[in-house]
């Protein structure tokens, strides 16, 4: 029992969740602005610039607006990135971490998979600026869309692993079984995850809450120096989770060798999965009008997992 | 904070444009040719930012018109600390080609300290650069000055 609860502590504080996925998250963050940049034919900024840019924000004063609502500006953040961190220590990673023990449940993750989101919502709302407004109920309008094919994606892989809901069972199943990557009968429903996780992470199309020309970074605007650090933080890990889960979903493929070989070879899945994904992204599409990217979660990614649902309930 | 870590700060500048009434030119020279793909500022850790609350170094363009003045000074009161501003073309250091004229309230250091002057109607990309270079050192003084 103390044992289990030591483990639980190791893993939000250390590794995978604390400081294991902050620095992945943000090495990836930054290797995900080297090759937008290399797609642009530019050099790009050192792999570390996120980490600069982190250290720079920790050390600007704080502006909290008059009329802002003040508890929840300065809470929101940090409830994105523990609620993000908690994420992180719950995805397993195949042949390295098996998850806390009884807290692995693909349903316990989409809730909590919504607090970063939530923490953009409410940072934006309670800034009490028109922008952090209109930031908000974009971001809120994005979230409802992206979830649809979320849920059926999560769920079209819990039926084909013989209805296993924890993500080890689900792990376990395919390392039996062979990856989902390579199941026909799965390949829709991970290509709604591919258009999910830039969905989620306002990359390209979808960059939509957060846009800069239009609504001047949106629930961000009025955050300042650390706060904002915060939020960056949050991202870098959110990021990381997206990925993993990914990995864990469809392609969680062993190589013999324990640890040492296994979680290089997740990170290069993860990475793989983010060039694709995320920079590739990016880097060749421009943002889409909000009701447009409503839509397009609606008709495209959801039936998309829709297939794959009805699929694996026909074939189980 | 540590001074180990207060030497990567100043890798980071975060780049404010201001429009204080420009002609355009001078913007189009940022927005376009020296802050974007060809000379590629990024990997000095330059970014533009939206908000004014996330600005480092702060672009002035422009020769700050009568109508413009209030809004420009109040942008700049919402930048945090410690900032650097740069001017950017003649207009906000003589007013320009459009000195003397009736609806000019310029030149700008009359009321926001300026650190880097760029002069040229526009400057070339590379003088843009060298100003942000310039301010990026400045920046980094001051840094270490609030040890
Ligand atoms: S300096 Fe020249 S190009 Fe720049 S804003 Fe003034 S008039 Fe326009």
């Amino acid at each position: 029992m103390i044992n289990d609860y030591i483990h639980a502590g190791i893993a939000l504080l250390i590794f995978p969740g604390g400081l294991f996925a902050l620095a992945t998250g943000l090495l990836f963050k930054g290797m995900d602005r080297i090759a937008v940049a290399r797609l642009q034919r530019r050099v790009g900024p050192p792999v570390l610039q996120p980490v600069f840019d982190i250290i720079k924000l920790s050390t600007k004063e704080i502006l909290i607006p008059e009329s802002a609502n003040d508890a929840i500006f300065k809470l929101a953040p940090m409830m994105g990135l523990m609620g993000s961190l908690v994420c992180a220590a719950l995805v397993p990673i195949a042949g390295v971490w098996k998850g806390i023990p009884g807290a692995g449940d693909i349903f316990v993750l989409l809730y909590l998979f919504s607090l970063p989101a939530l923490a953009f919502m409410f940072g934006g709302s309670s800034s009490s600026s028109p922008f952090g407004a209109i930031g908000f109920s974009r971001e809120m309008v994005i979230m409802f869309a992206y979830e649809i094919p979320l849920l059926a994606t999560l769920l079209a892989v819990a039926v084909r692993a013989d209805w296993s809901l924890s993500l080890d069972g689900i792990i376990a199943y395919q390392t039996a079984n062979g990856p989902f990557l390579l199941d026909p009968v799965m390949i829709p429903a991970f290509l709604a995850y591919l258009l999910f996780i830039p969905g989620t992470m306002g990359a390209g199309l979808f960059d939509i809450p957060e846009a800069e020309e239009e609504v001047i970074e949106g629930p961000v605007l009025e955050y300042s120096g650390p706060l904002l650090a915060l939020f960056n933080l949050m991202s870098a890990v959110k990021l990381m989770v997206v990925l993993s889960l990914g990995v864990a979903l469809f392609f969680p493929l062993l190589l013999p060798g324990g640890i040492w070989v296994n979680l290089p070879f997740h990170l290069v899945k993860c990475l793989v999965l983010m060039l694709t994904a995320v920079s590739l992204f990016r880097a060749s599409t421009g943002r889409l009008r909000i009701d447009q990217a409503f839509i397009f979660f609606l008709k495209y990614p959801s039936s998309l997992a829709y297939v794959s649902l009805l699929g694996a309930f026909l074939l189980r | 904070m540590h001074k180990y870590l207060k030497q990567f700060v100043h890798k980071s500048p975060w780049l404010y444009r201001i429009n204080a009434g420009s002609c355009n030119g001078c913007d189009v020279e940022l927005a376009t040719t020296a802050l974007i793909p060809r000379y590629d500022v990024e990997r000095l850790g330059c970014k533009y930012c939206g908000s004014p609350r996330h600005a480092d170094i702060v672009l002035i363009s422009g020769p700050l018109t009568t109508r413009v003045k209030e809004r420009v000074l109040r942008v700049y009161e919402e930048i945090p600390h410690p900032k650097v501003t740069v001017a950017v073309g003649i207009c906000p250091i003589s007013g320009g080609v459009f000195r003397d004229s009736y609806s000019i309230e310029g030149p700008m250091d009359r009321y926001i300290p300026i650190d880097v002057n760029v002069p040229g109607c526009p400057p070339r990309p590379q003088a843009i650069m060298e100003g942000i270079l310039k301010a990026c050192e400045i920046w980094k003084k001051q840094i270490m000055e609030v040890a």
